[in-house]
Formats: C-alpha cells, sequence, structure tokens
C-alpha cells in the first residue's frame, strides 16, 4: 500500500503536479480568485457585507461623475510624472558619474545613498512628517541659508505633490542608482577604450556609447517608476494621517480606493476604482512586455 | 561590484596625471559627501529627534548635535504602548511569511523550472501578468473572503493571502534553469525518489537564491503596511509598521515617540543590512522591484 502511494507520487507526471500544488493553491485562492471577485463586485451594490445587487455600470458611472476620483486620477499622473522628472536623469547621471571612476570610494557613496530604500514607507511618511512640518527642518534650512520664505509643506494643497515627490526621490534615488549600476556593468569596456583611441572626451561617450546602451534599464526603470507611482499609497496616508491631505491635494487612486473601502465601506465603488486603476497599470505592463519580454531584464 | 567600462578613464589618468583630473576627483567625490549627508540626514534626523526631551523637537530643532538627551519616549513606547508586542508580531509574521513564501517558491519554481507539464506555459504567463495587478483591486475581495474564513486578527490571515510571491518563484525558476540535469539523473540512477532528489539536490543547490530571497521577503513582510492594516485592528496583534500609524493616530504631537518608533523599526534593518549588503542589493537589482 505504502509502496504504491509512493511509486504514484513518484511518477513521472504526478511529480510537478505535487510540487506545484502549494503555490497553484494559494495562488489561485488568493490571486485569481479575488481579481474575479472584485470585477464582479465592481457590477454590484453592497448593503453591509452580505447583501449586494447587480447595478450595471452604475459603480462606473459613480466613479468618474466624483469630484475626489478625477482629483485623484490627476494628482496620481503628476506625482507619476513629477517622479519620473527627477527619478530617471538624476540617478542615471549618479550613477554614471559614481562608475566613472571619477569618484574615490564609489562603494560606500552607492551603499549610503541606498540605505533610504530600506526603510519602510510608514518610516518615510514619520519622518518628511517631521521634516516638513511647519517648524520643521526643512524650513528652518531654506530660510536660514537661502533666506526662503517658511512654506507650510503640509497644509497647503498645490505643496502636497511636491512635499511626496520629495519623499519619493529621498526613497528611491538609491535603488534607481542600483538598477542603472547592473546597466552600467554590462557594457563592454572595449568600447570606451576604441572610443578614447578616436580622441572622443568623457561627454560624447556618455552621449554616444552609454546613454544609448543603457536604453533597454532605462525603460525598465520607467515602466517600473510609471507602475509604482500609479499606486502610490503609505506616502500620503502617513503624510496626512489617512486623508487627502489640504484640499485633497495628496489624494491618490490608491488612497482614495482605500478608503472608499474600508471609510466609506463603498465596496461596490472601490471595486470599480481597482478596476480602473488596474486598467491603468495593464497598459504601461503591456509596454513593459512589448519591449523587453517577461520580466524586463531576463539574461 | 567589479569596476570595469570607464576603468579605461583611470587608465588616461594614470597615462597623464594632470593635475586637472586630480581636482576634478576631489570635487566629484566632495560633491558625492554633501549628496550623502543629504540622503543620510533624514534618518539622523529620526533618531536625534527621538532623543530629544519632550516639547523641543522644534525648539531645538537647529541644534544638529544635541547634548540633552532623554529616552523618556522609548520609556513611554514601551509603558503605555504595546511596543513590545509589536516587535515580536513584527519578528514572527515576518519569518513565518519568508518561510511560506519561500516553501511555495521553491517547489513551485522547481516544477516550473525543471518538468515539463500541460499547460506550463499557461501558467506560467498567468503568473507574470498577476504580477501587473494592483494590490489596491484585491483588497476589497480579499478583506471579505478573510472574513469568511475567519482569518481577520490572526497572523495566517495577514500571511497566506500574500505569500504566493509571483517575482519570487520567477527569480526561483530562473535560479533553478541554471541547476544541471546530469546531477538530477545521476541521484535518479542512484534510486532516489524526486522529493529525496528535491531536498537533498535541489534545495542545497539553490541555496544562494534561497538566502536572497529569504532577506528580501523578510524586508518585504517588515516593511509592508497595507495588508497588515486591514487584517489587524486589535492593537495587540499588530506588527510594527502598522503600530506605527496607531501612534500618528493617536499621538498627532508627540513627535518624539513617533520617531522612537520608527527608529526601532529601523535601526535593526540597517545593522541587518550592513552585514548582507551584497546580498540585498544585488537581490534587489535581480528580482527589479515589486519587493517593497
Amino acid at each position: 500500500m505504502l509502496r504504491s502511494i509512493v511509486a504514484v507520487l513518484n511518477h513521472k507526471k504526478v511529480v510537478p503536479l505535487v510540487f506545484l500544488i502549494p503555490f497553484l493553491t494559494i495562488f489561485v485562492l488568493f490571486k485569481v480568485y479575488p481579481v474575479i471577485l472584485a470585477v464582479i463586485m465592481s457590477f454590484q451594490n453592497f448593503q453591509g457585507i452580505t447583501s449586494q445587487e447587480w447595478v450595471g455600470l452604475t459603480n462606473y458611472e459613480n466613479v468618474f461623475e466624483l469630484v475626489r476620483f478625477n482629483q485623484a486620477l490627476a494628482n496620481t499622473t503628476i506625482y507619476t510624472i513629477g517622479t519620473l522628472l527627477i527619478l530617471i536623469p538624476l540617478p542615471l547621471i549618479l550613477a554614471v558619474l559614481l562608475d566613472s571612476g571619477r569618484v574615490v570610494q564609489s562603494t560606500v557613496f552607492r551603499t549610503l545613498i541606498f540605505l533610504p530604500a530600506l526603510t519602510s514607507l510608514v518610516v518615510a511618511g514619520t519622518v518628511f512628517r517631521l521634516i516638513l512640518a511647519e517648524d520643521g527642518f526643512l524650513n528652518l534650512f531654506l530660510s536660514s541659508t537661502f533666506g526662503i520664505q517658511p512654506q507650510r509643506w503640509l497644509e497647503i494643497s498645490n505643496l502636497s505633490l511636491p512635499s511626496l515627490i520629495l519623499v519619493a526621490t529621498w526613497r528611491w534615488t538609491g535603488i534607481n542608482i542600483l538598477y542603472f549600476n547592473s546597466g552600467l556593468v554590462n557594457i563592454p569596456r572595449e568600447l570606451y577604450e576604441a572610443a578614447v583611441i578616436d580622441g572622443a572626451n568623457a561627454f560624447q561617450m556618455f552621449w554616444r556609447i552609454t546613454l544609448p546602451l543603457l536604453r533597454p534599464t532605462t525603460l525598465f526603470v520607467i515602466v517600473l517608476s510609471i507602475i509604482g507611482g500609479f499606486q502610490v499609497f503609505v506616502e500620503p496616508f502617513i503624510l496626512y494621517t489617512g486623508g487627502g491631505g489640504p484640499g485633497d491635494g495628496g489624494l491618490t487612486m490608491a488612497l482614495l480606493i482605500y478608503r472608499t473601502a474600508f471609510t466609506s465601506f463603498n465596496f461596490g465603488t472601490a471595486a470599480a476604482m481597482g478596476v480602473i486603476l488596474a486598467g491603468i497599470i495593464l497598459v504601461f505592463s503591456l509596454i513593459q512586455f512589448r519591449f523587453f519580454g517577461t520580466f524586463g531584464r531576463e539574461e | 561590484m567589479a569596476e570595469h567600462a570607464s576603468d579605461t578613464l583611470l587608465l588616461r589618468a594614470k597615462r597623464r596625471p594632470n593635475t586637472r583630473v586630480r581636482v576634478n576627483k576631489i570635487l566629484l567625490t566632495l560633491f558625492f559627501v554633501v549628496l550623502t549627508i543629504g540622503f543620510i540626514f533624514p534618518l539622523y534626523w529620526m533618531v536625534i529627534s527621538s532623543l530629544r526631551p519632550d516639547g523641543r523637537i522644534f525648539v531645538d530643532a537647529f541644534d544638529l548635535f544635541p547634548s540633552a538627551l532623554s529616552i523618556d519616549s522609548y520609556r513611554t513606547l514601551f509603558e503605555e504602548e504595546p511596543f513590545g508586542r509589536w516587535i515580536i508580531n513584527s519578528v514572527v509574521q515576518t519569518g513565518g511569511f519568508a518561510i511560506t513564501a519561500l516553501f511555495l517558491c521553491t517547489t513551485g519554481g522547481y516544477a516550473l523550472a525543471k518538468f515539463k507539464f500541460r499547460g506550463r506555459n499557461l501558467l506560467f504567463i498567468l503568473i507574470l501578468v498577476s504580477q501587473m495587478i494592483p494590490f489596491h483591486l484585491l483588497i476589497v475581495s480579499l478583506f471579505l473572503m478573510i472574513i469568511q474564513l475567519g482569518l481577520v486578527e490572526n497572523y495566517f490571515g495577514a500571511i497566506i493571502p500574500i505569500a504566493a510571491s509571483p517575482i519570487g518563484i520567477f527569480f526561483v525558476r530562473q535560479y533553478m534553469l541554471s541547476i544541471d540535469d546530469e546531477m538530477l539523473n545521476a541521484a535518479r540512477v542512484d534510486g532516489a525518489n524526486e522529493y529525496q532528489i528535491f531536498f537533498s539536490v535541489v534545495l542545497p543547490n539553490a541555496r544562494p537564491a534561497i538566502a536572497t530571497l529569504f532577506i528580501l521577503f523578510s524586508l518585504e513582510y517588515w516593511n509592508n503596511l497595507l495588508w497588515p492594516l486591514i487584517v489587524f485592528r486589535q492593537a495587540e496583534n499588530m506588527p510594527l509598521a502598522v503600530g506605527i500609524t496607531r501612534l500618528i493616530n493617536q499621538y498627532q504631537q508627540s513627535y518624539d515617540l513617533v520617531m522612537a518608533g520608527s527608529t526601532l523599526a529601523t535601526l535593526p534593518i540597517i545593522v541587518l543590512f550592513l552585514f548582507l549588503r551584497r546580498q540585498v542589493m544585488e537581490g534587489l537589482a535581480a528580482t527589479g522591484t515589486g519587493m517593497k
């Protein structure tokens, strides 16, 4: 009996199944099924947790009529563009400089600039709550060094997105340097040697060799930043104590979904918003797929 | 990481040792010193603010190296808030998550890497696509599911639903592709069954990947907020990240307390990182993001 069980388990066709079952079970139950459920819920209206009725596209119509949703969509888009404008060129240039052999102890700098990436986003949020406070360090520093008037970073709607982008810059620069660095490592050094012989200067080498050959990495980091940017949640959640900030200036889509679900308990609407967010992210992910296949940097 | 490509620049500098290059080098290094101080400063500020006596956080803000330090905020954390409990919760949940996710990803990744079966490609694509789905799409349905399963306020409820990591299984699969089939076949010829092979040949050979993933999974759960925030409402069950958001809500103005909590949540990670630097940085570069 026992022997026949072992024989079955050892059968060529059964073995992969046995190895797959743990992952597959959890994956289907908690990833595939909830997605289907969420799409269904986006067409339903909930009264309480258990009773629901089919309402067709009503949730989607309501969502797009919501002032807050449109604001969240705009905020999230601007935030994403803002982070792209900083978090691509800055880390790229820093990575190239650190890699140029003209910086003493470049690994130490790379490591230290990476440290913020180890903090949880919660901690990044709490620290910047303190630094951005009206009588916090940033204002003190700006006014004493540059004579800039103290700003109410966390209390003025127009300053919400710049504040969030500042946090993002602090948290992600080091890790993007890491990505660019691993791209730089793969550029054959012969190219530079040949360029030197041809009399190219450092700038020409950057423009003609480094930048073009770094293109796959750059696109990869851009897509990651877009996907991450559209999902931004924890930073505003902490900076604005769970709300959307002054005048909803820091309200992002993910934050609105969370609040719609767990503050207003509007499950159907939250699901519809989730589907819309997923749609946006899917479009950008497909671009990634199109450009790099699978995960971006499959060797 | 090897110095490489632009070693040529160095060579050039050596060939023509001119002062301009040396000055550039000093200036550039100085630039990075200043920049790095800027990046490290918020962490320093967090630690130093947590040690300032109550009410002095803003008054003394320009005192960069205060001499009057106090550990009152830490005392309050442990005496008036269940902070010790949160640390234990974080450690236990993080360990549980890393081990669970590792088990799922090594077994699943092995099947994907070393066996041919019907639907393999479809499954592979499905796993990759799932990586693109924002977690916010799932929060409502997952929340209703764990209510039905009775997993609210439960460690398993916090761990299991997020344990099937697409990036994790992908990473393991990639690594296991490089394990030599000859070695597995030799073990088969020696009469080992498939499960003995997995535990005594495959896993030992995948040790570097497993170690890296264990670190990355731990970092991921330790720093995760969203899902534990939904699962846990009772203070005594929360992990650190959720506990700190609770502190913010409760003590809006007591920044020292929040900074003390943030410091205790961060310092252990940084200390561990200094030992595992290479693994963490190379692992993160290899898996792309997804580990937040």
